[in-house]
C-alpha cells in the first residue's frame, strides 16, 4: 500500500517510456506552492519597506540589468526576503538586517539621508566600497549575503537561462568542447 | 505469517537478497522499517533549480533542531530532506569526544536511493590483508570466491567503467566509460609520468551509459547526465533497489514487502537451534507482529543489523543472537573521508564541458601496493574531477555591477579536486552496543556508538593530504586548499564490520557463506559482514555478498541443511 510522504501532484512516469526527455511543464502541487510563496505580497514581507528598498537596490547594484535582465527583474529581492521568512535562523536574520543597516549607514556617511536618498551613481559607489571593504576583511555575514544574492540570481530561470545556460536534461556529457569569445557558462 | 525467507531491510543488500531468493522460487518477505516510496512518482528529480524550496537550503533552525547529524551530509537539501532520517526521532548516543556521524535514510530502498554510485571491487590483496598484517581476522574467502558474483551483480546493476588491468582494483563487466575533461586527461598524463606506478582512470559508477535489454525490460533508460541522482532518478538510470532489484523481485510473484515495520529482534528456537522468525513493531501503531521464516537475512545496514542482533536476547544467547564470539557490534569501521585538496589548474582556456557528469575520476590505491606507506599499513584511493568554475566564484571576489556580472558570464578557471578515501583498521573497542536505559519511541534500545580513530588512521589521514597537495603541485596547480579532517568517524557513510566474517567462531560471527556460525539459518550480507573494508566504495561488494549469500542459503535450504 502506498503512503505518500508529502503532497506531490505530478505525472507519474510509466515504466518503459524510453523516449521520455523529462518534465518541463509548470510545476503544480505543493512544490509550486512553496516556490510561489517566496513571492509574497508587500504586506507579508519580512523586511519593512525602507529596508526592503535597500535590499532591492543592493541586489540591483550587484547584478544590474545589462543586455540581460538583472537581479530585480529576476525576482532576487523577493527570493532573499522569502529566505528570511522560510530559511534563515534568528541569528542569520539579525546579521542580514544588520548588513542592510550598515550599508544604509555608510550612505549617510557619504552625505545622504540613507542609500535611497543618494543619486544612482553615488549609491553604486557606496555599495561597491562596502563590498570591497567586506571582502577584504573576509567578513563572513556579507560573504554569505552576497553568495545568496548570486545564487538567487543565477539559479533563477532568468539568470540560469538568459544570462547563462541551463539544460534540465543534457542527455550526454561531452568532456571537451571548444570555447569561443561569446560562450556563456553553465549555470549548473 | 510464514515464509520461506525473511529479509530485514530493503536497501542495497536486502533488495539483492530478495531478488535472488524470489527468482529461485522462495516465498520471500521483505521487512522495511521506513515508509513506502514509489519509484518515479515520489522523486523530486523533475525540479529545475528555481523550483527548489529555499534554493535547496533546508531551514536553518529545522536543520539544527531535527537534522543535526544528517545536515552534515553533502546530499542534504530541500529536494532530498525527506530521504534522510529525522535525527530528533532516531537518536543514538556516542561517548564524549568521539563523534560518530551516522548518516542514513529509512524508506523503501534505503541509501540505495541517495548513494554516490561509485562501484569498485575488492581485490585479492584486500581479502588477504588481515592475514598479512594481523589487523582483524582472516577473511574466510578470497577474491576467486567473489569474482563470479561481482560479474553477476555488475551485469544486472549496470556499471560503467574501463578495464585497466590493475591488481589492486580488479576489472569487471562494464558498460562504456564516461568521458573525461581535457584537464583530467592532462592531469592523468602528468600524474602517470611523474609517478609511473600511479594510475588515473575514469570512475566506475552504477549508471547506464548503454542499457542492455535486461535493463530496459525493467523500464530503465540511459543516464541523461543531470546529476540529480540523490533525489531519485525517474529514468532508473542508476542502480537502486527501487529501479532494479525490487521490481525484478516483484515480477516473480514470490515477494511480499511490508513497510513501516521495525525489526525488533530475531526469534531463536532452542529446540531446533535455528531462527524461527522476526518480531517487528509497527512504526505507526506500535503494535507487535511476528513473521515466521525458514531462513532469515539481516540486511539492515551495519549498525542496524548489529542492534537487532544485540536486542535478540535469549537463554541460549544472553548477549544477542549468534553472538557467542562477542564480536557482534565490534570492529566497526568507516572509510577515512573528508580528505584531499583542490586547486586552480593552469591553461585550457579554450576547452569546456557540457552536461553534468554524475561521476569523476579515480586514482586507485598505490600506498602499500606499488609505493610504500611510511608508518602505516593499508592504503587509500582518490576520487576526483576537474571542471571549470562557475558563477559561484563571484562569492569570493570583490566586485559589483555590469563588469562583475559580465565576468561571471564566462566559464571560470579550471579547478582540480582530489578526495581521499582511506581504509580504517578494525579494533575490538570500536563498537556498537545497546544503550542500557534509553529507548526510542518504539521502546527499542537506542544504539550507543563508541568509535574513534587509531594511530594508523591518523597517520594515513596525514599522508592522504600530503599526497593530494603534492600531486596538485606537481601538476602546476595554484591556490591549493587542503581539507582539514573533521576529527570524527561516519561521514564516509561506509560503516561496516559489526558482524564480521571469519574462520573461527570464537572471533567472528559469520562463516564463508555469510552464514552465522552459531545459527545456521541466519545470514548477514550487508556492511556488517566485512572483515575488512579496503579503501574501495563498498556497495558493489554488498551486492555481490548478498547475491552469493542468497545463493548458498537457497542451496542449503533445498538440501535440507538448514
Amino acid at each position: 500500500m502506498k503512503q505518500a510522504s508529502f503532497e506531490m501532484n505530478r505525472r507519474s512516469l510509466l515504466a518503459g517510456l524510453a523516449a521520455l526527455i523529462g518534465a518541463s511543464a509548470v510545476p503544480d502541487g505543493a512544490w509550486a506552492q512553496e516556490a510561489g510563496a517566496q513571492d509574497a505580497a508587500a504586506t507579508e514581507r519580512y523586511f519593512a519597506p525602507p529596508l526592503y528598498a535597500v535590499l532591492e537596490e543592493v541586489c540591483d547594484i550587484i547584478i544590474p540589468e545589462t543586455d540581460t535582465p538583472g537581479a530585480r527583474a529576476a525576482g532576487v529581492p523577493q527570493v532573499m526576503d522569502g529566505l528570511m521568512r522560510n530559511w534563515a535562523s534568528a541569528e542569520r536574520r539579525r546579521q542580514f538586517e544588520g548588513l542592510l543597516l550598515e550599508i544604509d549607514t555608510a550612505a549617510r556617511a557619504a552625505g545622504g539621508a540613507g542609500l535611497m536618498s543618494l543619486p544612482k551613481a553615488r549609491r553604486v559607489e557606496v555599495v561597491a566600497a562596502f563590498d570591497a571593504a567586506q571582502m577584504r576583511q573576509h567578513d563572513h555575514p556579507y560573504r554569505r549575503f552576497k553568495d545568496l544574492i548570486l545564487t538567487a540570481y543565477y539559479l533563477s530561470e532568468v539568470g540560469a537561462t538568459q544570462e547563462l545556460r541551463y539544460e534540465l536534461v543534457p542527455g550526454s556529457f561531452q568532456g571537451g568542447i571548444p570555447v569561443g569569445p561569446d560562450t556563456r557558462a553553465w549555470a549548473v | 505469517m510464514s515464509f520461506d525467507a525473511i529479509v530485514v531491510g530493503s536497501g542495497m543488500s536486502g533488495g539483492w537478497v530478495a531478488k535472488e531468493l524470489a527468482e529461485k522460487g522462495l516465498k520471500t518477505l521483505v521487512i522495511e522499517r521506513g515508509r513506502h516510496i514509489e519509484h518515479g512518482a515520489d522523486y523530486t528529480d523533475h525540479l529545475a533549480p528555481w523550483e527548489l524550496p529555499n534554493m535547496g537550503m533546508v531551514n536553518e533552525e529545522e536543520a539544527r533542531e531535527h537534522y543535526e547529524v544528517q545536515s552534515q551530509c553533502y546530499a542534504f537539501t530541500t529536494a532530498t530532506k525527506h530521504l534522510w532520517v529525522k535525527d530528533s526521532e532516531h537518536p543514538y548516543t556516542t561517548p564524549e569526544g568521539k563523534p560518530f556521524m551516522w548518516i542514513r535514510g529509512y524508506h523503501l530502498g534505503g541509501r540505495s536511493i541517495m548513494w554516490a554510485r561509485q562501484s569498485y571491487r575488492l581485490s585479492e590483496m584486500d581479502f588477504k590483508s588481515n592475514l598479512e598484517d594481523g589487523h582483524g581476522t582472516d577473511w574466510p574467502i578470497r577474491y576467486a570466491d567473489m569474482a563470479p558474483w561481482y560479474d553477476h551483480v555488475e551485469t544486472f546493476a549496470g556499471i560503467s567503467g574501463s578495464n585497466e588491468g590493475l591488481e589492486q582494483l580488479p576489472d569487471g563487466k562494464f558498460l562504456p566509460p564516461m568521458q573525461m575533461t581535457a584537464v583530467e586527461l592532462d592531469f592523468k598524463r602528468k600524474l602517470e609520468t611523474a609517478f609511473p606506478t600511479r594510475r588515473l582512470i575514469i570512475g566506475r559508477c552504477a549508471h547506464l551509459t548503454e542499457p542492455t535489454a535486461e535493463h530496459e525490460a525493467l523500464g530503465r533508460i540511459a543516464c541523461q547526465y543531470r546529476s540529480l541522482c540523490e533525489r531519485g532518478c525517474s529514468y532508473g538510470a542508476y542502480f537502486s533497489s527501487l529501479s532494479a532489484t525490487l521490481p525484478a523481485a516483484q515480477r516473480t510473484g514470490n515477494v511480499t514487502v511490508v513497510t513501516d515495520s521495525i525489526a525488533h529482534s530475531v526469534i531463536y528456537d532452542p529446540g531446533t537451534g535455528k531462527a524461527s522468525g522476526v518480531r517487528v513493531i509497527d512504526a505507526n501503531t506500535k503494535e507487535g507482529r511476528v513473521y515466521e521464516g525458514k531462513v532469515v537475512f539481516l540486511c539492515a545496514s551495519a549498525i542496524g543489523t548489529a542492534a537487532i542482533m544485540l536486542n535478540s536476547k535469549s537463554e541460549a544467547f544472553p548477549n544477542g543472537i549468534a553472538n557467542r564470539s562477542d564480536a557482534v557490534g565490534r570492529y566497526l569501521v568507516d572509510h577515512l573521508s573528508g580528505l584531499g585538496a583542490d586547486g586552480t589548474y593552469p591553461g585550457f582556456e579554450n576547452s569546456y564541458h557540457s552536461g553534468r557528469r554524475p561521476n569523476g575520476f579515480y586514482i586507485p590505491r598505490y600506498r602499500n601496493v606499488t609505493e610504500p606507506g611510511e608508518g602505516f599499513t593499508r592504503g587509500y584511493g582518490f576520487q576526483g574531477g576537474a571542471m571549470r568554475e562557475g558563477w559561484r566564484r563571484g562569492t569570493w571576489q570583490e566586485g559589483v555591477g555590469a563588469e562583475f556580472k559580465g565576468s561571471l558570464r564566462r566559464p571560470g578557471a579550471w579547478k582540480l579536486g582530489l578526495g581521499g578515501f582511506g581504509e580504517m583498521l578494525p579494533r575490538a573497542d570500536n563498537r556498537v552496543t545497546l544503550h542500557p536505559t534509553r529507548t526510542d519511541k518504539w521502546g527499542i534500545p537506542i544504539p550507543h556508538i563508541d568509535c574513534s580513530l587509531g594511530p594508523n588512521d591518523l597517520k594515513m589521514i596525514d599522508q592522504v593530504n600530503k599526497d593530494a597537495k603534492e600531486m596538485l603541485e606537481m601538476a602546476g596547480c595554484t591556490n591549493i586548499n587542503t581539507r582539514r579532517h573533521y576529527g570524527g568517524v561516519g561521514l564516509g557513510i561506509h560503516e561496516a564490520g559489526t558482524a564480521r566474517m571469519g574462520r573461527d567462531p570464537s572471533t567472528s560471527v559469520l562463516n564463508q557463506y555469510n552464514q552465522a556460525h552459531d545459527v545456521p539459518n541466519l545470514f548477514i550480507t550487508d556492511g556488517a559482514c566485512l572483515a575488512s573494508s579496503g579503501c574501495q566504495n563498498p556497495s558493489l561488494t554488498y551486492m555481490a555478498m548478498s547475491a552469493r549469500g542468497a545463493h548458498y542459503a537457497a542451496e542449503f535450504l533445498r538440501a535440507g541443511r538448514i
